[in-house]
């Protein structure tokens, strides 16, 4: 899953090359990386690739700080945990 | 005395000295501080020489030091050019030249950035670097060679008087400042706008917003777009609070809204892509938000179902649809009335105070009958000066009245299309021309597919906009390469070294041929059919439950 996610971010979010490669733990927000539309994009993404549905309460910057932090997230959103979406 | 854009802080500082004018992450300036501060940087520019007229570039994101610096560029006669520190360096280079400025004002952090395309430019360009009053220099300066006679550094300005400057150097029809944007023969042209043109909304704006000393003003717009000429001028007009929303807050819905109650913002002006993702995602059920009374859009068409559940979640503000390019700066506005749940397209509106608007059919005969489509025209005092060096291009789009012959006086064609509703509010349909809006921002296509061409591999490019609810469009660049391999990340990586980051297409699609017409040209609409079998357009949100 992050390697996926990793894929996607480095492919289509990294405005510069010298960000490359993205490390799993690299902050995506004080990076540079993503801003408002990267995160429009990423949502779509994952919406797409993981059959999920966001609402407002999981576009937090806490779910989305890091490569790993969005795979930790996507976790507790996997069938059978849907429960955990408020 | 001069109607002049300067006088709106040197009278609010005679008028409410104590009052803060701009909060920034953590700095905050009163009308007083900033008065004095510009003052210093005048001085500072003055002192290398800048002249009546000149251009100075403002490198720097909206911040405490940005309004400073731009204040100080007026005071010393010169109009700014705002330089978005985020665009590729190509992109930065043009404009320093083509405007052929004479110095940079930049802050801490941007002043490597700054010397950089100082020395890059063929052209005597000197730095000023802004600081905050009362903090230290930052780390940056540790990274500047202390001989660098280019840059001015911050101590050296903290130490020019803040006194007021003896005499005016500008009159209402001298230029204040440059925006430059997107031009579709690949590169970016600058407009001009005088004191008197900015004056002209910014009088109108604060009016009209009802804007006063008490309220908090944000907009998320960047100094390079003209929507930020509200949140600087007209909040200064009214000696109310300029507070800048962090860029990390920008990013997250939920962090925008956490802003807004925390710093009890009452005057909101964004592009309503911003607000779309407010009502969708911004948990606004859980904010009350009390101080919130007025809320403007503007830069794109709203789409009416999330303006609806926006004004169902926040029931209290008031909301102004405000219309107009870069060149004419705001020229139209609507109210949406309470409670408004409208499919069809929010109108436009009328024309503002001073100005006048009018829609031209095919055959030139004015539109006057409601149902009637045509061009719209804006005449008044807020119509830019021209394009910055293009007189072809200022030709083609200030003409003259075709309505009075007799008159010298030019007009703006604005190359939207625009119908006219029974209740006399206008209704914007699309464009003339290729131009499409990307989260309120104009792209000429034309400009997209000139920087694709520069790609040696590219032999053919089109490109062409996909409409998306939450970002108004976005880009599909079709590519046919000349044989040697090319892949999307070599157009992308190509792209994003001479655009910004909205320019850049989110779709690249690679053909063997393009789709041409009996003509030769490259058939658009086969193309554009394609995708709508392809791809619908997109929702936005989930919908609440």
């Amino acid at each position: 899953m992050e390697k996926v996610i990793n894929d996607y971010i480095s492919r289509e979010l990294v405005p510069d090359p010298a960000l490359l490669p993205l490390a799993n733990d690299t902050l995506l927000l004080d990076s540079g990386i993503l801003d408002s539309l990267g995160l429009l994009r990423i949502v779509v993404f994952l919406e797409e690739r993981f059959g999920i549905t966001m609402g407002d309460a999981d576009l937090l910057p806490e779910n989305f700080a890091t490569v790993n932090a969005i795979s930790a997230y996507l976790r507790t959103r996997e069938p059978g945990k849907e429960a955990a979406h408020g | 005395m001069a109607y002049l854009l300067q006088r709106l802080l040197t009278d609010a500082a005679a008028r409410q000295p104590q009052r803060a004018a701009v909060a920034s992450d953590g700095c905050l300036l009163t009308y007083q501080e900033l008065d004095r501060q510009s003052n210093k940087v005048a001085r500072a520019l003055l002192r290398l020489g800048v002249a009546p007229g000149d251009r100075v570039g403002i490198l720097a994101p909206k911040s405490c030091a940005a309004v400073i610096g731009l204040y100080g560029a007026l005071k010393a006669g010169a109009c700014y050019v705002p330089l978005d520190p985020k665009a590729p360096a190509g992109r930065l280079g043009h404009i320093v030249r083509d405007c052929g400025a004479t110095a940079i004002v930049a802050d801490d952090a941007r002043r490597s950035q700054a010397a950089d395309l100082a020395t890059a430019a063929p052209l005597p360009l000197r730095v000023v670097v802004v600081g905050v009053p009362g903090r230290p220099e930052g780390e940056e300066t540790a990274g500047v060679p202390a001989q660098d006679a280019d840059v001015v550094p911050w101590t050296a300005v903290a130490g020019e008087s803040g006194q007021p400057l003896a005499e005016e150097r500008t009159i209402e029809t001298d230029l204040a400042y440059i925006l430059y944007t997107s031009g579709s023969t690949g590169t970016p042209k600058g407009v001009m706008i005088s004191h008197r043109n900015s004056l002209t909304f910014v009088d109108w704006a604060a009016a009209t917003a009802g804007l006063s000393e008490k309220d908090r003003v944000c907009s998320p717009a960047p100094l390079t777009f003209d929507l930020s000429v509200f949140d600087i001028f007209a909040t200064c007009h009214a000696c109310a609070c300029l507070t800048v929303l962090p860029d990390g807050a920008a990013t997250f819905p939920v962090s925008i809204v956490r802003f807004m109650a925390a710093e009890r913002i009452s005057v909101w002006y964004s592009v309503p892509s911003v607000l779309t993702l407010l009502a969708c995602y911004g948990s606004l059920q859980q904010f009350d938000l009390p101080d919130l009374r007025v809320v403007i859009f503007a830069g794109e068409v709203f789409p009416p179902k999330h303006l609806t559940r926006l004004m169902a979640e926040l029931p209290r503000p008031r909301y102004l649809n405000w219309y107009g390019p870069t060149e004419t700066n705001v020229c139209t506005t609507f109210e949406v009335p309470a409670g408004w749940a409208d499919v069809q397209p929010t109108p436009i509106g009328k024309a503002c105070a001073n100005t006048e608007v009018f829609a031209v059919t095919g055959e030139g005969r004015r539109v006057s009958r409601p149902g009637e489509q045509g061009e719209l025209y804006v005449r008044g005092p807020s119509v830019m000066r021209g394009y910055w060096g293009q007189p072809a291009k200022t030709a083609e789009a200030l003409v003259s009245n075709p309505f009075r012959a007799a008159s010298d006086e030019f007009v703006y064609r604005t190359g939207d299309l625009v119908t006219l509703e029974p209740s006399g509010d206008f209704v914007f349909l699309g464009r003339r021309d290729s131009m499409a809006k990307i989260r309120g921002y104009r792209v000429e296509l034309g400009e997209v597919e000139a920087t694709l061409y520069r790609h040696p591999a590219v032999q053919d490019a089109a490109v062409l906009p996909v409409p998306d609810e939450l970002l108004g469009s976005r880009l599909r660049a079709v590519v046919t390469a000349d044989g040697r391999d090319l892949t999307r990340e070599d157009v992308l990586e190509h792209c994003r070294q001479w655009l910004p980051g909205y320019m850049v297409p989110d779709i690249v699609e690679f053909r063997k041929a393009m789709p041409r017409t009996s003509t030769g040209k490259v058939d658009r609409t086969r193309l554009a059919q394609e995708q709508n079998e392809l791809e619908p357009a997109r929702d936005a949100g989930p919908d609440k439950g």
